[in-house]
């Protein structure tokens, strides 16, 4: 049953009995599979009049059981759904506790939350209550009153529901960081399979909505330096790998041209977690697949800070990458013709493929080469992995030690280094067997620093 | 030639004012150390000079090292010397030898190839790095309104390695500005202290201070425990990887935060 008043509508479906607790419980534990926990992209001073500011690089808070870095507060408003897609836990068909938020208690956890310093912010997703519109209007009063009964000047992080008024969405926009819509399938026929209720079309539309909001809201703050921000922070993606039998390089090239048509600052892989056992979705026996997303999100990597294309890493011959080493090192084996690359000589762009160097270390090198050559020390306090870095370079003419400049050969060191715990640092138990997996990671070298709030 | 020891307080006003010293001496740097502290095996052919911290000198030196390595470089050496370890003291006195008198200037961060410097560099990163876990880590708690005449404190007690305080003050002194907060490192029993809407500064804690005697808000426990709910709830089972917890959150952290008490 539903009233119209806008007062009035709250209360209805919310068992006023419930507990903040309760609820929290619930609609916390609903909202986990939402990768993104970022709060990077904004950077706003404190204004006086009330709470928060947001940092450009992001600020973890906490990491949880899954060694997944909790950023923000992650809770969806509700877990009432009209949709039956089936990998969600709150589809409809499910019986599954169902909790809302009401605007205020939201506001108030994000508040105490964050003088705290437990959170940056808040992220806040949501079922579908009614439809799209009576969800994203809750969604919209609630973010509304955190910014101006509040004036919490923190992080925020919406998610458009596809489907919803772009007036609203674009309400939304002026208030909230960064949104986000997930496209959960890298194809449309995909998506047709699994979320019976969404089409490619109502997802795409809502974030191509957005990307021409920032357009055009960065022409309006070059002319009216006070004009308010239209989603600071940009906006990121999400989708599921493993459900179905999408290839890398399938998932890649959409990644690719989300970044290059849609301007997103990030799109998320999700592992899938078969949470309904679904008789027709992988069971995966080995548990989501975490190497898998691992491998990803490197070369996602690559696409972003390394200047590498996806068709340099993948093609449809060659349509996954090797999950025993990193698709840098895949690529750089695969194209010795380019190695050994001279240190003291090399550019930037160049330095940037080798295997070991990271941005920060390449452009270490470029300033400490000013000081004269460069020697394998050198490297090493720099922060070059040179263990797997000597393959590939030379210092003044030398290599480190003798070595074949051949694939297998490269590769099986690689790989044995790898598998003695000694080579690259997987964010997982180095037995080989329970390959585990973070949120994400920034840093020089694979896996030195997995924290989500690189993007 | 016989060796110089300065022996200068651990703190950046002893080691700058060490550096002033080493200056004043023109005895070129090569045989002038800085030291933090007594060293409990003294040489035997070398001077030992005490050298008491002294604001006006201090000033000297940041103004001279601002004006002429610019900002960066500055408070890289600031957090070099803000290090937990002893050669701190040795090690931004001769990158600041390398950058004015060997005349590296700004770029002397980029030379690795001298020890000091390379040291310095590293000595820096550490502080900074944890400098940014506690920006992450740090957990106020609401005292209550009686302990704090009416208008509510928040308060966080920490332990890190580095003396951390002042590079973490600012960030907070921003995000909470209309708030009264304090941090507090209990290895060197100092405070940073926000009076609301004020300038933040540092106190040494007196012996008289005891934890024990602060009480909390009554609301405090209340969302401490659903902190610690949503920290629980978060996680997914099946990707469970506490070695990764800890390696992103070190325990030493952990102690201190709400989360990861038990209750
Ligand atoms: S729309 Fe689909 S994915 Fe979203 S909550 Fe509903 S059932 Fe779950």
């Amino acid at each position: 049953m539903l009233t119209q008043g806008s007062e009035s509508r709250m209360d209805i479906r919310i068992a006023p009995q419930m507990s903040v607790m309760d609820k929290l419980k619930i609609l916390g534990d609903a909202a986990k599979y939402d990768v993104s926990c970022s709060s990077s992209g904004s950077s706003r001073r404190n204004d006086g009049q009330g709470i928060g500011n947001t940092v450009a690089a992001g600020l973890c808070h906490s990491f949880a059981a899954d060694g997944r870095c909790v950023s923000l507060l992650k809770i969806l408003f509700t877990n009432e759904c009209i949709y039956d897609c089936r990998y969600c836990m709150n589809r409809c068909s499910n019986d599954v506790p169902r909790a809302s938020f009401t605007p205020d208690e939201v506001c108030e956890l994000t508040m105490e939350f964050y003088r705290r310093n437990y959170i940056e912010g808040l992220f806040l997703s949501s079922g579908i209550l009614y439809s799209p519109n009576y969800t994203m209007e809750l969604i919209c009063e609630t973010v509304h009153r955190l910014r101006t009964v509040h004036r919490f000047q923190g992080y925020i992080h919406v998610k458009a529901i596809p489907g919803a008024d772009p007036l609203l969405i674009q309400r939304v926009g002026y208030l909230a960081d960064r949104m986000s819509v997930n496209l959960e399938m890298a194809t449309a026929e995909g998506l047709r399979a699994i979320a019976p209720n969404k089409h490619r079309k109502t997802i795409l539309k809502p974030m191509r909505q957005i990307q021409n909001g920032i357009t055009e809201n960065k022409n309006e703050l070059t002319l009216y330096k006070h004009a308010p921000h239209f989603c600071e922070a940009g906006q990121s993606t999400q989708m599921v790998i493993g459900a179905l039998p999408e290839s890398d390089y399938q998932i890649m090239s959409v990644a690719e041209n989300l970044y290059d048509k849609f301007s997103l600052k990030r799109v998320y892989y999700s592992a899938f977690v078969n949470v309904n056992e679904d008789r027709d979705l992988p069971a995966l026996a080995g548990g989501p697949p975490l190497l898998r997303e691992h491998r990803l999100y490197q070369a996602d990597w690559l696409l972003r800070f390394y200047g590498f294309k996806v068709d340099e890493l993948l093609t449809e011959k060659r349509p996954n990458f090797n999950t025993a080493i990193d698709p840098k090192a895949d690529w750089a084996v695969r194209h010795l013709e380019q190695f050994p690359v001279e240190i003291n000589r090399a550019d930037y762009q160049m330095l940037l493929r080798i295997p070991g160097v990271g941005v920060k270390s390449a452009g270490r090198i470029v300033a400490a080469r000013r000081f004269g050559n460069l020697t394998f020390e050198d490297l090493k306090k720099i922060g070059v992995v040179l263990k797997r870095a000597l393959y590939f370079i030379t210092c003044g003419g030398k290599m480190m030690y003798p070595t074949k400049l051949e694939e297998n050969y490269i590769v099986q060191n690689l790989v044995y280094q790898n598998r003695m715990g000694r080579g690259e640092k997987l964010p997982f138990l180095p037995d080989g067997t329970a390959y585990r997996q973070m949120s994400l990671f920034d840093s020089d070298t694979w896996g030195q620093n997995y924290r989500a709030v690189g993007g | 030639m016989e060796e110089k020891y300065l022996i200068c307080e651990d703190s950046m006003e002893g080691i700058f004012t060490g550096i002033y010293e080493a200056y004043a001496l023109r005895e070129g740097h090569e045989h002038v150390h800085i030291q933090i502290g007594e060293e409990e095996n003294l040489r035997l052919f070398a001077d030992y000079v005490h050298i008491l911290p002294d604001s006006v000198k201090t000033d000297k030196v940041v103004r001279t090292l601002r004006q002429k390595l610019g900002e960066h470089v500055y408070h890289t050496l600031c957090r070099a010397a803000a290090s937990c370890y002893a050669d701190k003291g040795e090690a931004v006195y001769k990158t600041v030898v390398d950058a004015i008198t060997a005349g590296s200037g700004r770029r002397v961060l980029g030379n690795f190839k001298n020890p000091y410097v390379a040291r310095c560099f590293e000595l820096a990163r550490f502080t900074a790095n944890e400098a940014h876990y506690e920006k992450e880590f740090i957990r106020f708690q609401e005292l209550s309104a009686k302990a704090a005449k009416d208008t509510p404190i928040l308060f966080s007690k920490i332990g890190p390695k580095n003396n951390v305080v002042p590079f973490v003050m600012p960030h907070f002194a921003d995000r909470l500005s209309i708030e009264n907060f304090m941090v507090y490192d209990e290895h060197r029993k100092l405070f940073g202290v926000h009076p609301a809407k004020e300038e933040w500064y540092l106190v040494s804690a007196g012996e008289e201070f005891d934890l024990r005697e602060l009480t909390y808000s009554e609301k405090e426990e209340e969302y401490q425990e659903l902190f610690r709910v949503f920290h629980r709830t978060i996680g997914i089972k099946s990707r469970e990887n506490k070695h990764l917890q800890r390696q992103m959150c070190a325990y030493r952290y952990q102690d201190y935060m709400v989360e990861f008490q038990q209750k």
